[in-house]
């Protein structure tokens, strides 16, 4: 039910505790992202993450009720990093909470998709020839086509 | 009419601003977002450019708009490249 912008680090442990609580709904699904070593083209050494805070704050909640809204979550909970990242640091973490496991697991997706096309934050890898912004992936774009396609309906 | 205006990544970079007031003299009351880019664009050859590039993105007052959104004075327009987080 809640969102953090955050420099620091994610504590995938602590919020996962935190989101299921001691009474667990049925199901939980949680994905965690990480800083890669390498991108399609080159490798990669630092990630560096900017964002427009009001509006990322903003389009993270309406995200998060909107998952929670379609699949029944009971909880849920949305953590994007911002700030200078090393490889194999958090960048992002998601978990719902749900009564059945295709509810929890639709719902994470959802809120993957769609925040990597529509949260406004911006991806700018340390490579071997320096700084290099990433361009938006057709692949992103068709995944969250398919929810968009839902929206319709 | 004064608004603001925010530029983030590529586009903060190239035009060397972040955020800033902007005074529409030509028009009273209400503009489009359109109307704002053309107004932008006068200030030089790399703002045109970089505001009439395909894929940029308006955001006004935090929601993802198209070029006929209505602004009106007070109001926070932002420009940017698609999103790339997660």
């Amino acid at each position: 039910m809640t969102v953090s912008i955050q420099r620091e680090p994610i504590d995938v442990a602590r919020e996962y505790a935190q989101l299921v609580g001691p009474r667990p709904g049925a199901a939980v699904a949680t994905f965690t992202g990480y800083v890669r070593d390498h991108s399609d083209a080159h490798a990669v050494s630092q990630l560096e993450l900017e964002h427009y805070p009001e509006m990322a704050q903003k389009v993270l909640m309406a995200l998060g009720e909107r998952a929670a809204d379609q699949f029944g979550l009971s909880r849920w909970r949305i953590v994007h990093r911002y700030g200078l990242l090393d490889v194999a640091e958090t960048i992002v973490w998601v978990g719902a909470v749900a009564e059945h496991r295709g509810e929890a697991i639709s719902a994470s997706e959802l809120m993957m998709d769609t925040l990597k096309t529509d949260a406004p934050f911006w991806k700018r890898e340390q490579g071997p020839d320096g700084q290099v912004w990433v361009a938006s992936k057709a692949v992103d774009q068709h995944r969250r086509a398919r929810w968009r396609s839902e929206e319709k309906a | 009419m004064s608004i603001t205006i925010k530029l983030f990544s590529s586009l903060r970079e190239v035009l060397g601003e972040s955020e800033f007031e902007f005074v529409l003299t030509e028009l009273d009351g209400t503009a489009t977002v359109a109307a704002v880019k053309s107004a932008l664009s006068q200030r030089g050859a790399t703002w045109q450019e970089a505001l009439n590039q395909s894929n940029l993105v308006h955001a006004l007052n935090h929601k993802v708009v198209w070029t006929d959104a209505v602004v009106t004075a007070g109001d926070e327009l932002a420009f940017f490249p698609p999103m790339t987080g997660g």
